[in-house]
């Protein structure tokens, strides 16, 4: 007997640069390898359109430049006009540091909030959200990457610095304190499109209870069959190989169905 | 014709800072609507429809919506003056007598029954989070009986069945637990209509049609 009706998600995630132009900063779209060398695509609300009109089933929206959000009018006036321009759930994160981010982060459009290097900080506030906005409102987000030894450590700030813990252990820790996703990214496998880490996200997925969203490395459709099927993921993320591939997520969705998984195909 | 009806139609938001205010006016006023928040009960007087939106922990809405001074108009509009009235996600729990997501706090208790946590059971995850096939097993605006559409789902609390009114569509995750519920002129739904793009919209249309 079917347990659930509930479609596995296709979620293109648009990273954020602030960018100079004349006096004032904007938001632009861009994309990175291996978090770094940003390379800017163009304007994130028309791009979010376009994935909109492509049936995509949810966005993720991270500034990664890591300026706090509380006080970033260039990101949460960007949040607003998606949220106004688009009817699409959105994901939100980047520099949030407390639950007030949150609330104002929710206030402008987001729905749900992802938060990285401030939960490895105070893991409390995992806890802390989760009591206010509940557990279906909190990402934690755990760039990762793979160490000498094999093992897939986590990284804080930006995947510039390790912390020694293994991704397993961080995600369970985090599930547990209340967190409702884990957005697991690559930092490795980044930008480059060699495959998703659909090892450690079938290793997170089997430990905690919550859904799993995966990112880093999509370069063909098929990578995303794999982290449905393979990495037991119940979404898969990608930037680049929306922004820069001749591939959108309409033809994506498409293999994914042939490849047998339920996912949307019409609104 | 959705603008043509929409013009006809100035929907009220309940804002009582537990709610995302944003998403649901910009989707009434993609159907043609005036929009207003509801802050004050004088806020009400020029609304066809009002709306009891809703995120967050069932305790942290239910007492803000205490809190807020605006209960005694909202329930005068729906319970007395019977009009239109539409709850969307948490804003349909606090129809209920109360959650297990926050035992001390009583609901509105408008709808009877209790909102118990979904089950996983290692068979489903937990919360419920995208899109899953609603089952509309009675009439609802421009859904038939029979009929299916996807709508976006997030949440780990659910309605099994409201003990006054009635279930009109249903979802499975783990269990079957109410996606639509009515009840005269109150109607709530555990998924975000305003998120739900097209199929969203359809019903946002059905509920301005009443």
């Amino acid at each position: 007997m079917m347990r659930t009706s509930l479609k596995k998600r296709l979620v293109p995630k648009l990273l954020i640069k602030h960018r100079p132009m004349g006096r004032v900063a904007r938001p632009v779209l861009v994309t990175t390898r291996q978090f770094r060398s940003a390379r800017d695509v163009g304007d994130p609300v028309s791009q979010a359109k376009i994935y909109e009109a492509q049936l995509a089933d949810e966005l993720i929206v991270l500034n990664i430049d890591g300026t706090p959000i509380g006080g970033d009018e260039v990101m949460l006036s960007l949040i607003e006009r998606l949220a106004s321009e688009t009817f699409m759930p959105l994901a939100v994160g980047g520099g949030v540091r407390s639950v007030d981010d949150f609330a104002r982060l929710l206030e402008r459009g987001a729905d749900k909030v992802s938060v990285n290097t401030a939960a490895l900080d105070r893991p409390a506030l995992i806890t802390e959200a989760a009591a206010r906005f509940g557990a279906q409102c909190v990402v934690v987000s755990v760039d990762f990457r793979t160490e000498a030894d094999g093992t897939a450590r986590v990284y804080r700030d930006h995947a510039g610095v390790s912390t020694g813990r293994l991704v397993t252990e961080w995600a369970a820790e985090a599930a547990a304190r209340g967190a409702g996703e884990i957005l697991l990214t690559d930092a490795d496998r980044d930008g480059g499109g060699p495959g998703l880490a659909c090892d450690v996200a079938r290793a997170v997925s089997d430990l905690v209870p919550v859904p799993v969203i995966l990112g880093g490395g999509c370069g063909l459709a098929e990578h995303f069959v794999e982290g449905f099927l393979r990495g037991g993921a119940e979404a898969v993320t990608a930037g680049t190989f929306f922004c820069f591939r001749d591939q959108n997520p309409m033809q994506t969705r498409a293999h994914i169905r042939n490849a047998g998984i339920a996912i949307r195909m019409e609104t | 014709m959705s603008q043509s009806l929409g013009s006809r139609r100035h929907v009220g938001v309940v804002n009582y800072q537990a709610g995302n205010l944003q998403s649901i006016g910009n989707a009434f006023e993609h159907l043609g609507t005036l929009v207003t928040r509801v802050t004050r009960a004088a806020d009400l007087a020029d609304c066809t429809h009002l709306v009891l939106p809703g995120v967050g922990a069932f305790g942290f809405c239910a007492e803000r919506l205490a809190q807020s001074g605006l209960l005694p108009a909202v329930q005068q509009w729906a319970l007395e003056d019977r009009r239109p009235l539409l709850g969307i996600c948490v804003g349909m729990q606090l129809l209920a007598d109360g959650s297990d997501e926050s035992p001390e706090v009583p609901g509105l208790g408008w709808m009877g029954g209790r909102v118990a946590a979904l089950i996983g059971g290692g068979v489903v995850r937990i919360p419920h989070v995208g899109w899953n096939t609603v089952r509309f097993d009675v009439a609802c605006g421009e859904f038939q009986p029979g009929d299916q559409a996807d709508f976006y789902f997030d949440h780990s609390f659910a309605y099994g069945q409201p003990a006054l009114g009635r279930r009109v569509a249903s979802c499975d995750h783990g269990t079957t637990f109410s996606a639509v519920i009515a009840r005269d002129n109150v109607m709530a739904v555990q998924f975000h209509p305003e998120k739900s793009q097209s199929a969203g919209l359809r019903l946002l249309r059905g509920f301005l049609a009443g």
